[in-house]
């Protein structure tokens, strides 16, 4: 990422002690996405207007200060928490435009329309954004997914074998092309005493990876039924991807 | 430990890849490969009763210690019991238990090849060593079975031979007392 956003908050120019409570929650979690999603939302800036190439970090953080923050951006984001991605992106390519729009009346040489025709066909976009999106979404599971068994609080005594057992078996394989480690080498590593105790482990590194990814995506697209949605949606979107590339 | 950035090994990858990793959330999935089998059996026969069947309510697992104190079988193996002269026929039906809650479990990470074995196994245990029928199988079902676990080849020699017995005597009619 060529800028970080600012480690204080995204909304340098907010005065969070107007926001009142339920203000001030709402901002910190969108303040919270917009940090985390920074990354898809600036390729699909770039994508959508490659002349922004300069001012792609100044423009989106004046699209998430002077539009998200906004009365109402965030009731209607709530209202379509189902499809977040969607309305994130559709909102920022207007954002866009309306600058554009009003750029053009004090400075008439480039046309909206002119701009219009440079940008890339929607699909590519959007295909570029999404990719990024599931690639932030993964990234964030297993950062939490590795601190959580990592946890020497944790209750369970042998879970940091399950984050080492699903990378090996699991994360290795799939990132590095690693050959998986057979059974009988698990069994030694781990010290594992039966099949069913090396199941369990193995069942858990996957329950454990599901929740962090339903917890991820939960706190964008919402309530349940929608996040099973939008992990069914990211998974088709992958599913197309690889088969064309 | 581990020295895997996941963050970078994510945004380095292709979209082939991260479909992989949704993929493995998917409990669904294959936890074991096939040529593993043998490996798992293996296991499976030498692990201590009592680590899997304690899993059962905590007045099953308090009955299966005193019954495996009993007969000398402390922590010893599944194949311990197996191939003991007279195991008690309480302990067989509780591994015949284990293996069918494992094998009616869409959850459960024991291979149901693995499953279907110890369950054919603990009955052809019961019948070879004790002249008991702890299934209610009928013949031909029990047979057929038998049959089936009898013709994996991840299987070891002291269980073929065992099944072999099972499948002589209900073949020679001889059904046992049992239920």
């Amino acid at each position: 990422m060529a800028f970080e956003p600012s480690k204080s908050s995204i909304f340098p120019r907010t005065d969070w002690a107007e926001l009142g409570k339920a203000g001030e929650a709402d901002v910190a979690r969108l303040d919270q996405l917009i940090r985390l999603y920074w990354r898809p939302l600036r390729i699909f800036l770039l994508a959508t207007f490659p002349s922004f190439k300069d001012q792609a970090d100044t423009l989106l953080q004046d699209f998430a200060e002077d539009k998200m923050i906004q009365e109402g951006w965030l009731r209607r984001a709530d209202q379509n928490r189902g499809r977040f991605r969607d309305y994130l992106k559709t909102s920022l390519r207007n954002f866009v435009l309306d600058r554009l729009s009003r750029a053009e009346m004090k400075t008439p040489p480039v046309s909206l329309e002119d701009l219009e025709q440079e940008l890339p066909q929607p699909d590519g976009p959007s295909e570029e954004f999404n990719l990024a999106w599931a690639r932030t979404v993964l990234a964030e599971t297993l950062r939490r997914m590795e601190t959580d068994c990592k946890n020497p609080a944790e209750e369970q005594p042998r879970r940091s074998f399950i984050w080492e057992m699903f990378r090996l078996r699991l994360l290795e394989p799939v990132f590095h092309d690693a050959a998986e480690p057979s059974y009988d080498e698990l069994i030694d590593r781990f010290g594992l005493k039966s099949p069913t105790d090396a199941s369990n482990t193995l069942l858990s590194a996957k329950r454990i990876f599901k929740v962090h990814l339903s917890r991820v995506i939960k706190e964008y697209a919402g309530q349940d039924a929608a996040t099973a949605a939008e992990i069914q949606a990211l998974e088709d979107f992958l599913a197309r991807l690889a088969k064309r590339r | 430990m581990s020295e895997f950035d996941s963050s970078s090994a994510v945004f380095k990858s292709r979209a082939n890849k991260l479909a992989a990793l949704l993929a493995t959330g998917e409990e669904r999935t294959r936890l074991w490969r096939p040529d593993e089998l043998a490996a798992i059996f293996r296991h499976q026969m030498s692990a201590p009763m009592l680590v899997d069947l304690s899993g059962f309510d905590s007045r099953t697992a308090m009955r299966l210690r005193t019954l495996s104190e009993a007969q000398g079988l402390l922590l010893k193996s599944f194949a311990d019991l197996f191939q003991h002269s007279s195991p008690l026929i309480e302990l067989l039906e509780l591994v015949k238990d284990f293996a069918k809650a494992n094998l009616d479990h869409p959850e459960s990470g024991l291979p149901g090849e693995i499953a279907a074995a110890l369950y054919y196994t603990s009955i052809a245990a019961a019948l070879v060593q004790l002249d008991e029928r702890i299934s209610q199988l009928p013949d031909a079902d029990l047979q057929r079975g038998l049959r089936w676990t009898l013709a994996q080849i991840w299987l070891d020699e002291k269980t073929k031979e065992l099944l072999a017995q099972a499948l002589e005597k209900i073949s020679g009619g001889q059904k046992g007392t049992g239920p």
